[in-house]
Parts: C-alpha cells; structure tokens; sequence
C-alpha cells in the first residue's frame, strides 16, 4: 500500500472516528453521571429537556457558549487561557495509542512498542492545566486547588506506575496489544494481579481529581477549587479535560487488568483468532466489548462518587505513601518471588505457567472469598429484647 | 431491642469488606423506587388541614367585620350599609356587604379569619387545597369579593399548557418507597 495511506491518511481517519466517538461520549458523560448519581440518591436527575432529560447533553454545551467568558482583573493572562487547554491534549494523544479492536483494524495508530509508557508520560502531564489555572486565576482558593492537586498527583503518580510493574513482569511486553494478547492466552490480569488491580483503580480515581479524591475542588472548602475563577466554555473546557481523562483512565484499566477488546480466558472464548477470522464483523465486535467493558468503567466511577465521602488531606497522603506505594512495592516482591521461584515448566508437549496458574488461582479465591463473605448475611445477635436501645 | 452486630473479624478487614459493603449499599439504592415527584406532571393531594387559597361566600357572610378584626395583619377590608328589608310582614335591618378584600399577597394563612368567622358553615374558609397562586403580576394577588368567591375562573399560572390534561395525583406509596 502507499506509504501515505499508511502512515497518515488511514490514521488520521481513524482519528477522527476516534476523536469524535469520545467527544460524544464526553459530552454523554455530564448526562449520563448526573442521571446516575441521581438514581443513586434517590432522585430523578435532569429529565425535564427532552426525553428522558436527554437534550440535557445539547443545552450544557449551548449554555456554557452562552455565558459571559469573565477574566479575573489581575490574572496571569497566557497560564490562564492555557490552564484550561492542557489537560485536554494529553488525553487526545493518548486516544491514538489506545488498542480499540483487534489488530489489523481497529487501533488508530500502528503499533507502539513503549506505548505504556508513552501513555503513562502524557497522561501525567495533565495536571500542569490545574496547577497553572489555579495559579494564574489570583485567587487565593483556586492557588489551594492547584498546589493540592500537584501534591496529590505526585504522591499517586507512583502508586499508579508501581502497580503495572507486576502486569509488565507477567506480560513481558509494553505494547498494549501485546498485553492483551497475554491475557487471552492466559488470564485476565485481574487474577494474578489482584492487588495492582485494586491499586490501579484506586490511583487512577485520585489521579482524575474525582471523588473521594477530589480535594483540588473540594467544593465545601476551596468554593471550586483551582476552577473558581474559570466560567464559561474555560470550565467547560476543564470538565471536558476530566472527562477525557476519564475515558483514557477506563481505557487503560480495561486493557491492561480486563482482557481489552477480548472476552475468554486461556485461549478459549472471544479471542483475536475469532475475531480476524471473522473480518471486519469481528473487529467490530472486539470495539463493542471493548467500549462496554470501557462503560462499565466509567459507571464505576460515578459509583465510587455516589459511595465514598470525600478524604481529609492527611488522610489522602498517608493513603498514597503509607499503604498504596508499600503495598504494591510488596505486590512486585510477591510477583517476582513466584515467578522466580515456579518457573514455566515443560510436561509433554505443552508448557504450563506454573507460577502464574498459582498467582492467578490465588486472586480468584480472594475475590469469591470476598464475595461470599459480602453477601453472607449478617444476622445481628439480640442481648436484650425487652429494652428500649439507648441509641 | 438491643442488638449486636457481629464484631469485623481480621478476614474483613483483609478484604476491605467495610468498603465493598458500602458499595453494595449505593448500588442496592440504584434500583430503589425514587421519590420524585415531577410537578407539573403529577402533583402530591395536600393533607385534610391543609392551609391554601381561600373561598369566600357571599351568600353565608353576615357582614359582621369579626374576621377582619382577627386578622392580625389587617389585610381583609370590609365596607358595609345599613338596608331595611320587609320580611314577613316585619320592618328589618340587616347589613349588605360594599367591599370585602383581601390582599392576599401579604396573608400568612393563619387561618384566624377562618377561626373567627361565626357562620355556619364558615363563610371564608381555607381548606380548599389550592397552593398553586403564583402570578406574573403582584397586584393580580389583591382579590376582591367577586374574585374571592368565584378565583377558579382566574386565570391563572400552572406551569402547563392550558389544553393539558387534568394532572394526576401522585401515588402516596411510592412516596413512602414501599
Ligand atoms: S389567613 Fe390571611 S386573611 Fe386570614 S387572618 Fe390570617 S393573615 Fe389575615
Ligand atoms: S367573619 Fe365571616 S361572616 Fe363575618 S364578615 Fe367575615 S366572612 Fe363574613
């Protein structure tokens, strides 16, 4: 093929498919988690504009076009409109290097042997916009914000990037097709990375700025925090910097712990050899798992938001350096050691993994552990029935 | 009833239990019947005691000013003349009301013109259930005797097109969430 088609043209195109797809899904975000946190509180949520209240997602954008574009009097005029800007970019790259669908296909981009990295170095550029907007709005609590979130973005910096360590040492490989391809072969990485998992999760929402991380906003201490002094299609911009980077968060968690645009295990299922064999059908429905498995994502996060209240700042710190980096320094330890200590051992014909089948084994009796000992009813013991409880 | 709650054994607090209960929690709501009420689609019947929009009858009023007296914010205005009507044959004089208006924006619903009202049955009552009374104008709130008795011909602001349908009552159970 022309090298043209190949290397600009096909990838632009596929860009823009991209772009445009998350965009809507952006703009689908506000309605989406709003109607959501609602049911979750007993409410209705927006449901007057439109069916369902789904011109909700029309009349934001027009609203926010709308309002007057205010600029504080003595704000530092190039950080201030840049603020907004930054963080957007980070996670419109990133959408090229994010595997959609099966191969040959469905990734925007042809295939980047660092891209985790890569994806892991634009992604932690974000917060520049939120240090630089609460800096240059001259205000004392969008200055807060910033300051917060770069205090909160360094401390879960390492805990995010610690917790793939363990996803690196199984899959041997920074490629995110590769990734998955692993995890088809073998298992999802949330078995045998249970814990980088959970910490991944759990950096990933402090990352973003959302709740219960969302001190840089913290709306009953800092006003709006670092956005206090940012109006209009500025703070749209903010919330479309989140939003992104919330897709670009659920992205990564559904392509480096949940099996990507795969649905099986151990080479049986939904695998890449299906789908190519099935064409373009099969790429499309890789695309379809992927971007479900995506949403369910994203719902989660409006989950954790309608569930946990809001961390202390102490709190959130000694979350951070206190138990997350230690314990996923420790989950690489644990890794290495059965790794190094089972190693991959020829019976017959095949090779069996030896110590990622016990890794893997492992993290899946902890989580039916969990699950049964969540559902397991709580019977509460009676000490005295005839009195009135004190409480 | 006092009642104790197994004590968290070192297995949950392992396996973070507290917090995926929590999760369990919100999700359960998730499905949970809400308790919104859309207004202008359905609305919720107010109580018996309920304090609305006033009625007036003219035909019961004795003209005896008792009512404008009990009202602690002097808004109800009574004007009244003497006529001398033949009745069976017997000279009377009775009272015919002129004026009896009430600035309704400034009332508080006290319902002490209601309370102090001697005919039976009252001749201004409250318990008519209407609360929508919001106009675009202030002084559509100033109602005169006419207005008083017949305010159902008013028109007024109900936040729906006029050939809507009458709105539903609210199902009460679903308020309780059962
Ligand atoms: S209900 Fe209104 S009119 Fe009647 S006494 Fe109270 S304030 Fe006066
Ligand atoms: S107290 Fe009753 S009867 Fe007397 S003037 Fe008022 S409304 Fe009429």
């Amino acid at each position: 093929m022309n090298p043209w088609m190949t290397y600009l043209i096909w990838p632009l195109i596929k860009f823009s498919i991209a772009f445009i797809a998350v965009q809507a899904l952006v703009a689908a975000m506000n309605w989406i988690e709003r109607r959501l946190l609602g049911f979750f509180q007993a409410r209705l949520g927006p449901n007057r504009v439109g069916p369902w209240g789904l011109g909700q997602i029309i009349a934001d954008p027009i609203k926010f076009l709308l309002k007057e574009d205010f600029v504080p009097a003595r704000a530092e005029k190039v950080a201030y409109y840049l603020g907004p800007i930054l963080p957007l970019l980070p996670s419109f790259i990133v959408f090229c290097l994010i595997p959609f669908g099966p191969p040959p296909t469905f990734a925007v981009t042809n295939n980047i042997n660092v891209g985790l990295l890569l994806i892991f170095a634009l992604t932690s550029t974000a917060v520049y916009g939120i240090i630089l907007g609460g800096w240059a709005s001259n205000n004392k609590f969008s200055l807060m914000g910033g300051l917060r979130s770069a205090a909160q973005m360094v401390s879960y910096e390492v805990p995010l990037g610690l917790s793939i360590v363990g996803v690196l040492m199984l899959t041997q490989s920074l490629e995110l097709e590769e990734i998955v391809r692993y995890q088809e072969m073998n298992s999802w990485n949330v078995f045998p990375q249970l814990v980088a998992c959970f910490i991944f999760i759990v950096a990933m929402n402090a990352e973003n700025n959302r709740t219960p991380f969302d001190l840089p906003e913290a709306e009953s201490e800092l006003v709006a925090g670092f956005h206090t002094e940012y109006s209009a299609m500025k703070f749209a911009f903010y919330m479309l910097g989140e939003y992104s980077l919330m897709i670009v968060n659920s992205c990564l968690a559904v392509t480096l712990f949940f099996g990507g645009w795969s649905l099986g295990m151990g080479g049986i299922g939904f695998t890449t050899e299906v789908m190519q064999k099935m064409g373009w059908v099969g790429g499309l429905i890789g695309t379809g798992i992927f971007v479900t498995k995506m949403m369910l994502f994203l719902f989660m996060y409006i989950w954790f938001r309608a569930t946990f209240p809001r961390f202390r700042f102490d709190q959130l710190m000694d979350l951070g350096w206190k138990f997350l980096i230690p314990l996923a320094l420790a989950n690489i330890f644990v890794t290495g050691i059965v790794l190094l200590a089972f190693p991959s051992r020829l019976y017959g014909d095949t090779v069996i993994a030896v110590g990622e089948i016990m890794l893997t084994v492992i993290g899946m009796i902890v989580i039916a552990l969990t699950l049964v000992l969540l559902f397991k009813p709580k019977r509460p013991k009676v000490i005295n029935a005839s009195r009135v409880s004190e409480a | 009833m006092q009642v104790e709650y197994p004590k968290p054994k070192w297995t949950d607090k392992f396996l973070l239990l507290d917090m995926f209960e929590g999760l369990k929690t919100t999700f359960r709501e998730l499905f949970r019947p809400k308790v919104t009420i859309r207004y202008p689609e359905e609305r919720l019947e107010p109580a018996d005691r309920f304090r609305g929009m006033f009625r007036f009858s003219y035909d019961r009023c004795i003209a005896c000013k008792l009512c404008a007296l009990a009202c602690p914010i002097d808004i109800i205005y009574i004007d009244v003349h003497d006529e001398t009507i033949e009745q069976e044959g017997k000279k009377k004089k009775v009272k015919v009301l002129d004026r009896y208006d009430i600035d309704v924006k400034r009332c508080m619903f006290c319902a002490l013109c209601e309370e102090a009202c001697p005919t039976k049955p009252k001749s201004i009552w409250l318990t008519t259930k209407t609360y929508e009374l919001a106009t675009y104008d202030r002084n559509d709130l100033y109602f005169n005797m006419q207005e008083l008795e017949y305010w159902d011909d008013r028109p007024r602001y109900t936040g729906l097109p006029e050939e809507e349908e009458k709105p539903r009552i609210a199902d009460e159970r679903r308020m309780l969430g059962e």
